[in-house]
């Protein structure tokens, strides 16, 4: 397996949609957690000004857009990184010949788990040194989250993200292909999840109930448990953090499980 | 004789057609053979089912003793199919690298191939810049840079100029001559001279199975394309 992920890792770090996909996340969690509530600070939004955008929010801030936006593009890496074997035709020699389809899966994982990870650090760091030039800037006192709560916050941060791109992989796999599984991936994100909470949620009880078992709301519990603000899109806190987790956690496991059970039954095309 | 595969029976259906009908044939180890027959005769069907990716109605195919595309061979075949599979967004050097990667080899065993496959000029290049020819070389370069002991190359020459063509014809005869056997296809008779056993397929049926002098003999002619066209008239005249 260790040689699947390494060649993973190869395609991945040289493949430069995903820098861009990397730096698409950067410039987003930049954009609308601290340049424009900064930029705003004066205006309507004062509440959400200057003090939520300092160091001691580090943790809700950094890890803020992965129920939504920041989940979308870690779903496109999922999709990109799997279905991109059936739009190059590849999937047939490197099944065919070399290590077994699970373990060529279990590399292609692991190499997504690796990048996932590293996107979510660089929104920390990333947000680090916004967030502490905003306070050198205004001369506020900096207070750092401990190393605690930071390791939390990168591990749910890394859970949320790691969950949608299990659900580009499974949709990849299932549906043979990127374009598809993309614009599927990105109706329930962008569209049906808001549509369920802002539309059906309010109206009828039972959807009401129902959302305490999908992926997003589950996403934005947790990540509102860590201090994400609740004006952000996709964040409420509508369960407890530890059932969230457990819940995000559940679905990871049954997107890569039902992933490898579909790739491994199939023809290869 | 070595056998590195035995087909027996082997009776192959895709969607309601029937591709290959009861096709027996042995390939002897350590040996270039090629696989001759016009489009659509059931060439690629053929090698898919030794690769393991075909599902199979019924028969049987062992390679080096193993049930085809079993768990122990994968480590010892290459597989080069007839449309290149290779990551367009990649270079040919990263293409390489990701497959030596997945053998567990390094960048130096990756260098080689391309090398091989004469595409050290274009190595840094985006497969997607290159031309259909130079593409299906950088497939054959993933194929072989395992140094695997069974190569399958559905048409690898397709595209190529008559330089380079016989360049990989001559690479084909060396790894045949380090021991490995090799299964090349092609619709093109000219090639058929290079190798040393001749399968010739009609509508999924084996028509003629032996040396390419013998083939001649057989047929009566000195020409492998007039042999072919004897051999399929000596058979419906038989049928």
């Amino acid at each position: 397996m260790w040689a699947s992920t390494r060649a993973e890792l190869t395609k991945l770090v040289r493949r430069p949609a995903n820098w861009l996909l990397l730096a698409v996340a950067l410039a987003l969690s930049l954009t609308f957690t601290y340049l424009v509530p900064y930029a705003g600070a004066d205006g309507p939004t004062a509440d959400r000004g200057v003090a939520s955008t300092l160091p001691d929010h580090l943790v809700g801030n950094s890890i803020g857009g992965w129920p939504v936006f920041a989940g979308a593009i870690a779903l496109i890496l999922g999709v990109l990184a799997t279905g991109g074997e059936y739009g190059w035709g590849t999937w047939k020699t490197v099944l065919a010949q070399g290590p077994s389809r699970l373990s060529v899966y279990t590399g292609k994982l692991a190499a997504i788990g690796l990048a996932v990870l590293v996107m979510v650090v660089t929104l920390f760091a990333a947000g680090a040194v916004t967030s502490a030039a905003i306070a050198a800037a205004e001369g506020a006192v900096m207070h750092w989250p401990s190393a605690g709560d930071l390791a939390v916050g990168v591990g749910a941060g890394w859970l949320i993200a790691m969950m949608w791109a299990m659900l580009g992989v499974v949709l990849a796999v299932g549906l043979r292909g990127v374009a598809m599984p993309i614009g599927l991936g990105l109706v329930w994100l962008m569209a049906v999840q808001n549509l369920l909470t802002a539309v059906a949620a309010p109206l009828l009880d039972w959807v009401a109930e129902a959302q305490k078992g999908l992926p997003g709301p589950n996403a934005g519990s947790l990540v509102a448990a860590l201090g994400t603000s609740p004006q952000t899109p996709g964040v409420a806190e509508l369960v407890g953090s530890g059932q969230a987790a457990a819940v995000v956690g559940a679905y990871l496991v049954v997107f890569g499980l039902l992933g490898g059970l579909l790739l491994r039954r199939r023809d290869i095309l | 004789m070595d056998t590195a595969i035995e087909v027996r029976d082997l009776v192959i259906e895709r969607g309601k057609r029937t591709v290959l009908h009861g096709f027996t044939c042995t390939i002897p180890r350590g040996s270039v053979t090629g696989l001759l027959g016009p489009s659509g005769s059931g060439k690629t069907t053929l090698m898919r089912a030794i690769v393991g990716v075909q599902i199979v109605k019924s028969g049987s195919i062992t390679v080096f003793g193993e049930p085809a595309g079993s768990a122990p061979l994968r480590h010892r075949m290459g597989y080069l199919t007839q449309a290149p599979s290779v990551y367009a967004d990649l270079t040919v050097r990263e293409n390489a690298r990701y497959f030596a990667a997945l053998y567990g080899l390094g960048a130096a065993e990756a260098d080689q191939a391309v090398a091989d496959v004469g595409l050290k000029k274009a190595a840094g290049q985006l497969v997607g810049t290159l031309s259909g020819g130079q593409r299906s070389r950088a497939s054959l370069a993933c194929a072989i840079v395992g140094n695997p002991d069974l190569v399958i190359l559905d048409e690898p020459t397709v595209g190529q100029d008559p330089v380079l063509r016989d360049e990989l014809w001559k690479r084909f005869q060396e790894m045949a001559a380090n021991g490995a056997t090799l299964l090349v296809s092609s619709h093109v008779m000219d090639e058929a001279a290079r190798c040393e056993r001749l399968l010739l397929i009609r509508e999924g049926r084996l028509i003629a199975d032996d040396t390419p002098a013998a083939v001649r003999a057989s047929a009566g002619t000195d020409d492998l394309d007039e042999a072919f066209l004897r051999l399929i008239r000596a058979q419906g005249v038989a049928a």
